[in-house]
C-alpha cells in the first residue's frame, strides 16, 4: 500500500486531472453531490453524497440521436458522445456495489447499453473507504465491506492524517503510478487498514429472496401502498435504480432529437400502455414492484441484491417508509 | 486514466452494442385492412429487410417527431410488415403517413415464436381481432416450408365481417395451401356473412380440433385468451403445447429500461412469446 498525505489531496486531484475529469464529492448548501473537479471546490468528504455518482455513468438526461426531416425523407445523427477519460473519486463502498449493478443491467444480457459502455470503459473508479458509517448506512448488512470493495480501480483507506491507497486494476496502477512520479506518494510501509465503526443497523437480508417468491399476494403490499406517496424520491436517489424513459423533444416541426431521463417505478404512467391498460393500476402494485424487484426480481435474475444499503431512500422518503423496515417485515411474516 | 480494453463488449455474452438508434426506412406500401387497421410494408433504403427477424418478434417503429411504438413483426419474407390499430397518438399519426416516406426502425426484439419446437407437429392458430398479426408471422414461415410441418388450422374471429384482416389470405391463398384448414368467425354478422357467428372460444369448443402432436398457438384480446384457454384445456391440450404473446409498455426492447418485467423476466427480451407453462410460473401482474 502507498500513502498520500491529506493536504496534499488537492495536488494528487490537479494531477490526475491534468489527464482525465475528475468527478469528486462536493458540498453545496445543503445538498452534496459529484461534479467536476476544479480549483477551490469544498469537497465532501466527511459523509456519502446525497446525490451517488450514478449520473456521472448514467445522466437524468441523455440525448441520444437527432432528426431532420425533410419532405418524405428524414435523417437521423447519432449524438457524438465526447465523454472523454474520467475519474470517480472518492466512491463508497455501496455505490461502487450500485455500479456493479448498473454494470448488470447495461452490459449483460445479450445487449450492451452503448452509452452507459462508452462512459464506464472511460471512467476509473477511486473508491474510499467508510470507517465512520453514516446513521442511514446499512451496507455491511447487505454482506458489503464499507473499507474496500473489490471492483473499485483503486481503494482508499481513511488513516486519520493520510490516505492508503492500493490500486487493484491496470487502470488503476496507472493512476497511482501518475501520483507516484509527481512525488506525492511514500512507501506506507507498515501501515495496516483501518477499522469501521459501529453501525446502527445489523442485520441480514438472508431468505428475503425465496420469502417473497411466496409473498406476491402478501396483504403487506397494501399496509405499506397506504404510506407510500408514490413521489419517487426513493427511485431519484437510489444509485442502483435504472429505469428510464425515451422521450422526443421537437425543436421545430423538422427536427429535434430523442432523449432517454431517469423515470421511476413509482408513477403510474410507467406502465400504461396505449389502449388504457395498466398492468399496476394502483400504489399497492407499484409499491410492490420496487421491493420486489430490489429484493426477488434482480436477485433472481443477476444474483445480488438491487439495494446496496446506501440508505439514501430512508434519509428522504417524506413518509419513512424504510427498506430496512420492509425486509425485517418480509421476515418475520407468515404465511 | 485509460480507456478500459473492451472487457465487457468482447464478452461472450453480448451479441450486439445498441445504441437505440434506429435506422431509417421506407414505407413501400400501405393496405387498408379494416377501418382501424392498417398494414404497412417496410423496407431499408436499399430495398431489402431492414434486418433478420424471426416469427414472433417485436420490432420499434419510429415516427420522429411524435414517438415509438414496439410491433409485432406480421410476415416472414424480404421486407418487413407490420399491421398497426389505432390506439392513441402515435398509432393516429401512423395512420396518417404515405407511402415513400422515412420512417425509423430498430430491432428485431424478443424472442419469436418456438419455431424448433414447432417442427413436425400440427400446428393450430387461434386469433381474435388484431392478435392475427403476430400468428400471421409463422403462418407464412410454415407455408414458406410447408412440409417441414404437420397439418395447419387457423381459427380466427373478428367482431363483424368488416373487421377481418388479411381478407386475401384468409379466403384465398390460404385455403388454397395442401392441408391448410380456415375457419372464420364473427361477433356479428351482416347480410352477406355466410360463416359461422359467435365468439372464439365458443367456435373452437364446436369445432373440437385434434391435440394429437398439435401445437397451439394462441393470440387476441385478454378475454378471448381467458376463456379460450378453458376450452383447450378441456379437450386435452397441456400448457406446454400453448404459446401465446404478451403485451406490455416497452421503451428500449433490450431488457434494460425496466418497465416490461412480470416478475423476474422482461417481456421485450424473454418473450413476447410465452408457454402457458411459463406464464402460470410467473407473478400475475400483466
Ligand atoms: S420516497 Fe417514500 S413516499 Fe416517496 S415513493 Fe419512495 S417510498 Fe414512497
Ligand atoms: S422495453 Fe425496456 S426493459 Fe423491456
Amino acid at each position: 500500500m502507498k500513502t498520500l498525505r491529506k493536504c496534499q489531496l488537492d495536488k494528487a486531484l490537479d494531477t490526475i486531472s491534468q489527464n482525465a475529469v475528475v468527478y469528486a464529492p462536493v458540498k453545496k448548501g445543503e445538498m452534496s453531490c459529484f461534479v467536476r473537479y476544479q480549483d477551490g471546490v469544498e469537497l465532501e468528504l466527511e459523509e456519502n453524497t446525497l446525490f451517488s455518482p450514478k449520473g456521472i455513468l448514467f445522466p437524468a438526461a441523455e440525448k441520444m440521436y437527432s432528426y431532420e426531416t425533410t419532405g418524405l425523407d428524414m435523417e437521423i445523427k447519432k449524438s457524438d458522445r465526447e465523454f472523454g477519460l474520467s475519474v470517480l473519486f472518492g466512491v463508497r463502498s455501496c455505490d461502487v456495489q450500485a455500479i456493479v449493478c448498473l454494470d448488470d443491467v447495461f452490459l449483460s444480457k445479450g445487449f450492451a447499453d452503448e452509452y452507459y459502455l462508452t462512459r464506464r470503459q472511460e471512467t476509473t473508479i477511486v473508491a474510499l473507504g467508510c470507517t465512520n458509517p453514516g446513521v442511514n448506512c446499512f451496507c455491511q448488512s447487505m454482506g458489503l465491506n464499507p473499507l474496500e470493495h473489490e471492483m473499485a480501480d483503486v481503494q482508499l483507506f481513511d488513516l486519520g492524517d493520510i490516505y492508503g491507497l492500493r490500486a487493484r486494476t491496470e487502470k488503476g496502477e496507472i493512476l497511482v503510478k501518475a501520483l507516484d512520479e509527481v512525488g506525492l506518494l511514500a512507501a506506507g510501509e507498515g501501515v495496516s487498514n483501518p477499522e469501521v465503526g459501529e453501525f446502527f443497523y445489523n442485520f441480514s437480508p438472508e431468505g428475503v429472496v425465496e420469502k417473497l417468491q411466496m409473498m406476491f399476494e402478501s396483504p403487506l403490499w397494501n399496509e405499506l401502498a397506504q404510506k407510500c406517496l408514490n413521489c419517487g424520491v426513493c427511485t431519484f436517489l437510489c444509485p442502483t435504480c435504472h429505469c428510464f424513459d425515451i422521450s422526443g423533444k421537437k425543436q421545430t416541426a423538422h427536427c429535434g432529437h430523442k432523449l432517454r431521463c431517469w423515470d421511476s417505478c413509482m408513477f403510474s404512467e410507467y406502465t400504461l400502455m396505449a389502449g388504457g391498460h395498466n398492468p399496476r393500476p394502483t400504489k399497492m402494485e407499484r409499491v410492490r414492484q420496487r421491493f420486489m424487484h430490489k429484493l426477488r426480481y434482480f436477485p433472481e435474475r443477476y444474483g445480488k441484491f438491487l439495494c446496496t444499503g446506501c440508505g439514501r431512500c430512508m434519509a428522504k422518503c417524506p413518509v419513512n417508509l424504510e427498506i430496512t423496515q420492509v425486509i425485517r417485515q418480509v421476515k418475520e411474516a407468515v404465511i | 486514466m485509460v480507456r478500459e480494453t473492451v472487457k465487457w463488449a468482447t464478452s461472450e455474452e453480448i451479441k450486439h452494442i445498441n445504441a437505440l438508434v434506429p435506422k431509417k426506412a421506407k414505407i413501400i406500401k400501405i393496405i387498408k385492412e379494416t377501418l382501424d387497421i392498417t398494414t404497412f410494408h417496410i423496407s431499408s433504403e436499399n430495398g431489402r429487410i431492414p434486418f433478420d427477424t424471426a416469427p414472433g418478434q417485436l420490432v420499434m417503429l419510429s415516427l420522429l417527431g411524435v414517438g415509438e411504438g414496439m410491433f409485432s413483426v406480421t410476415n416472414a419474407g424480404d421486407h418487413l410488415e407490420i399491421s398497426v390499430k389505432k390506439t392513441g397518438v402515435l398509432t393516429d399519426a401512423l395512420h396518417e403517413v404515405v407511402e415513400g416516406q422515412t420512417v425509423g426502425i430498430r430491432g428485431a426484439y424478443g424472442n419469436g415464436f418456438p419455431v424448433d419446437f414447432c417442427r413436425g407437429k400440427n400446428l393450430l392458430f387461434i386469433a381474435g381481432g388484431i392478435g392475427l398479426a403476430p400468428v400471421r408471422s409463422l403462418i407464412h414461415h410454415a407455408v414458406k416450408r410447408r412440409d417441414e410441418f404437420g397439418s395447419l388450422h387457423l381459427i380466427y374471429g373478428s367482431r363483424s365481417p368488416a373487421d377481418l384482416v388479411y381478407k386475401t389470405e384468409l379466403f384465398e391463398t390460404w385455403p388454397a395451401v395442401s392441408d391448410f384448414k380456415v375457419s372464420l368467425t364473427v361477433d356479428h354478422g351482416d347480410d352477406e356473412w355466410q360463416g359461422n357467428v359467435g365468439f372464439v372460444p365458443a367456435f373452437v369448443e364446436q369445432i373440437q380440433p385434434s391435440v394429437e402432436n398439435t401445437a397451439c398457438i394462441l393470440c387476441g384480446p385478454p378475454i378471448m385468451i381467458k376463456y379460450t384457454l378453458g376450452v383447450l384445456d378441456s379437450l386435452g391440450f397441456s400448457p406446454e403445447n400453448i404459446f401465446t404473446t404478451l403485451e406490455m409498455r416497452m421503451k428500449c426492447g433490450i431488457g434494460k429500461c425496466g418497465r416490461c418485467n412480470i416478475g423476474s423476466c422482461y417481456v421485450c427480451l424473454d418473450g413476447p412469446v410465452f408457454s402457458l407453462a411459463q406464464l402460470k410460473c410467473l407473478p400475475n401482474e400483466f
